[in-house]
């Protein structure tokens, strides 16, 4: 009996600390009406050196046009892989994409930065289109974008 | 006697008239000599750029059909696209999301478009 509640008591010592290690977090990307085509938005995250530690969404399922989300396909090569299971559809001008992930704890005040790299075809690329300080504090804080992007904020 | 010298005036008569043409010929210098082979070449030069044109029409029939064939490739390639082929990635909810150390527990993303 001791031994049951022992290893009962270790299994909820090990499990515990990994419900806590993630929270689900909503992004939420408001377009502006630019008038163009759907645009192709990539999410992802760069690290306290800036450089690439993941992507978290791509709005767009054709990789032939991912090379215009340049920043992201400088830092991936295009790598669908970084991708999969995590594409959806392109937005269209002033429609709102909200996304809900399970993200690490580990991301938030630890130096990290969410980017969003957008383009429309037929129009100006836009990359580095947002990039806001992943932080506990900053959550709902909606930023503008520099071109196509009207509002983006994360919640939690 | 008279006879003997007909005879032998009408055979001289008659060598002199086939052996110096020919005689002639034969001492004519190589291009004069030549001349109704060069033209018989001359006229299979000036058939062959007519062949050379026709085999290049060919040939630009052939380009263009490579033409074809690279729209064709264009196309296929945008087919695969359109079916989702291997270069394009998994669309969501068809395969978990990519063990990047940004997500959790490994739910599922839940999108919305308004």
């Amino acid at each position: 009996m001791k031994s049951n509640l022992a290893t009962l008591a270790l299994a909820a010592a090990l499990t515990l600390p990994g419900f806590a290690m993630a929270r689900p977090v909503t992004l939420t990307t408001t377009l502006s009406t630019y008038g163009g085509d759907g645009a192709y938005l990539v999410l992802y995250v760069t690290d306290a050196s800036g450089a690439y530690a993941g992507s978290l969404w791509m709005a767009g399922g054709k990789s032939k046009y991912y090379e215009h989300l340049s920043d992201w396909y400088r830092a991936t090569g295009g790598d669908t892989a970084q991708v999969n299971g995590i594409t959806g559809a392109s937005v269209g001008a002033g429609r709102t994409l909200e996304i809900t992930l399970d993200m690490a704890d580990a991301l938030f005040d630890a130096g990290y930065t969410l980017h969003v790299d957008a383009a429309v075809e037929d129009m100006r690329d836009s990359p580095n289109e947002v990039a806001v300080p992943l932080t506990t504090t900053g959550a709902g804080t909606p930023v503008r974008g520099r071109r196509y992007v009207a509002s983006f904020a994360y919640d939690m | 006697m008279k006879k003997t010298l007909i005879f032998l005036v009408a055979s001289t008569a008659l060598t002199a008239a086939i052996g110096v043409p020919a005689w002639s010929a034969m001492r004519a210098p190589e291009g004069e000599g030549l001349w109704p082979r060069v033209a018989l070449f001359e006229e299979g030069s000036q058939a062959l750029p007519l062949l050379r044109v026709s085999d290049d029409d060919d040939r630009d029939d052939r380009d263009d059909d490579d033409d074809r064939d690279d729209d064709e490739d264009d196309e296929d390639e945008d087919d695969e696209d359109d079916r989702g082929g291997a270069r394009n990635p998994a669309p969501a909810s068809t395969v978990a999301p990519p063990q990047n150390g940004l997500f959790g527990t490994g739910t599922l993303p839940q999108v919305k478009v308004n």
